[in-house]
């Protein structure tokens, strides 16, 4: 559990509406329902704010803040008033007793969590989770572009994923997005009208729901001047247009800190199979190679003893394939793995060009790598 | 005086309504107070100081679930007993005399609140002391409902000191 939020009034109804507005968020919620209870509360917990109502019985909030700062061990936990009452007197009267802010009632939801926000550092709920997901779950990506064949792109570039893209045109309706759901990335053009896209950047960084989401900037390739730009003001990176789908790929995996292994490796008839994309790039050959001890060496654990290296997309085989190759035979030799492999008509008649790979044995059928490991398996319909 | 007062209901009845349970209200003189009839709940809140009061929020019981399921964000189904209702209602209460308190106390009219409290019943009727001032404001609440707001005063040459 992450931050301890007091919450000390007397209604039952107000603390349980600043419960409710802070669910998402990975704190936990104390409550009081007077000034002797709050300081009992904050004694044994020491959260680290308290929201703190004024006209309370038993107790009021005047005095528990009173206590509160003459007590060595709490007279530094931030406080803040939530208060019915917002005469001037009564606003210079709090101002005096050294709170941190306050709030007047009533109140929506984002007022009490943004002005927490400026005390403490609030993260979503989900966002441990978040880190553990891997690539084939559903992403939310939120693109903001006032050209709708932009959000059409990068929806129609991300088809053959699980993610959700979902476009709007201006930063107010990206705010509005923001606060209904949760994206777990956002693009944002660069060339927004008056500087939309920046002023939107620091909306979103001000916000405790979205200051840590990823958020990319977008604009053209040859527009350096808005790339250095954003790079300064802080953007999580840019990618430049045309869009190259690989590479953004690659990118929401690093920003969101997903498991890609699953894109590559899987388990299937008693064997690791490693799948190499038709978007066979660099980038993609460093994450298999980040991720192919670790996923062999966990095959074997399972009790695995066959891998099956299927190449059969791959239009080309150039020294990246083979240099991916390679490792993944190697290994195969230190645990004793017998192997097989696949691969397209042009990958194997290329493969007998280099010495390093002329002797490699490739299938063209899953059906027929999986005989060479002793599996029989049904013919495919 | 009773002029400003009957403004700062409305402004404080609009801005909490809107602002907790996005309900727009609108100030309607032809209402009448909600009191017999069916099961009523009415929110009661004191102001005491240099001006002093008491006002009186009232809704059918029916509607003030739906303001706590509102308030709560909750289904109406949802809502569990009196208590949450009479909780919410208190709160709102609070919210609404809190508003106009401080109003008051900007015009150097200087109180404080009480503790509010909560009366149900399907017939019942305030009768304020004689020398009260009386101001009744009845809203209409999204068109379909209604709520009324009754605030009884001490006249201002009896207010305390």
């Amino acid at each position: 559990m992450g931050r301890k939020i007091l919450t000390v009034d007397d209604s039952k109804t107000i603390r349980l509406i600043v419960a409710k507005a802070f669910k998402t968020f990975d704190c936990e919620i104390l409550e009081g329902s007077n000034g002797v209870e709050g300081l009992a509360v904050a004694t044994r917990e020491k959260p680290d704010v308290i929201i703190l109502d004024f006209t309370m019985p038993i107790m009021d909030g005047y005095e528990m803040l009173s206590k509160l700062k003459a007590d060595p061990d709490l007279k530094s936990i931030p406080v803040i008033m939530l208060t019915a009452e917002a005469g001037r007197e009564q606003v210079l009267k709090i101002a005096k007793l050294g709170v941190r802010d306050y709030l007047i009632k009533p109140f929506k939801e984002d007022m009490i969590i943004e002005r927490v926000s400026r005390v403490i550092e609030l993260k979503p709920r989900g966002e441990a989770v978040a880190k553990a997901k891997n690539y084939d779950d559903v992403i939310q990506i939120l693109v903001v572009d006032d050209k709708p064949a932009i959000v059409d792109q990068i929806r129609a570039g991300l088809a053959d994923t699980k993610w959700k893209v979902e476009g709007v045109s201006a930063p107010g309706q990206a705010v509005d997005h923001c606060s209904s759901s949760s994206p777990d990335l956002i693009m944002v053009s660069l060339t927004l009208p008056e500087n939309g896209g920046y002023t939107l950047f620091q909306m979103l960084r001000g916000s405790a729901k979205t200051k840590s989401v990823p958020v990319f900037g977008l604009t053209v390739k040859t527009d350096t001047d808005q790339q250095t730009r954003a790079q300064q003001s802080g953007f999580t990176g840019v990618l430049t247009k045309p869009i190259d789908f690989d590479e953004l790929k690659t990118r929401v995996c690093r920003s969101l800190n997903l498991d890609t292994s699953l894109r590559y490796f899987a388990t299937r008839d008693g064997a690791l199979v490693m799948t190499l994309p038709v978007d066979f790039s660099q980038s993609v050959a460093n994450e298999v190679g980040m991720h192919l001890r670790n996923k062999v060496n966990a095959a074997v654990d399972a009790g695995l003893d066959k891998m099956v290296i299927d190449l059969s997309q791959l239009k080309k085989a150039d020294i990246t394939l083979i240099k991916v190759g390679l490792n993944a035979i190697q290994l195969c030799h230190e645990l004793s793995l017998k192997y097989s492999m696949i691969g397209s008509e042009a990958v194997c008649l290329e493969c007998k060009n280099y010495e390093e790979t002329k002797d490699w044995r490739l299938f063209t059928s899953y059906q027929d790598a999986m005989a060479q490991l002793g599996v029989k398996l049904a013919a495919a319909a | 005086m009773i002029d400003v007062l009957e403004d700062l209901i409305k402004g404080a009845v609009s801005e909490v309504f809107s602002t907790m349970l996005s309900i727009k209200t609108e100030p309607d003189s032809t209402l009448a107070l909600l009191t017999t009839g069916g099961s009523h709940v009415a929110t009661s809140v004191g102001f005491i100081g240099q001006i002093t009061g008491i006002v009186f929020i009232y809704s059918n019981d029916d509607y003030a679930r739906v303001i706590t399921s509102r308030m709560l964000g909750l289904d109406p189904t949802e809502v569990d007993g009196e208590e949450m209702v009479n909780d919410s209602m208190g709160e709102l209460g609070n919210m609404v005399v809190g508003h106009i308190k401080s109003r008051l106390c900007d015009r150097g009219m200087s109180c404080v609140l009480t503790i509010p409290s909560i009366v149900r019943g399907s017939q019942f009727s305030i009768q304020p002391v004689t020398s009260a001032t009386r101001i009744v404001v009845g809203f209409r609440c999204d068109n379909t409902q209604q709520i009324a707001i009754e605030v009884l005063i001490k006249p201002e040459d009896k207010a305390q000191p």
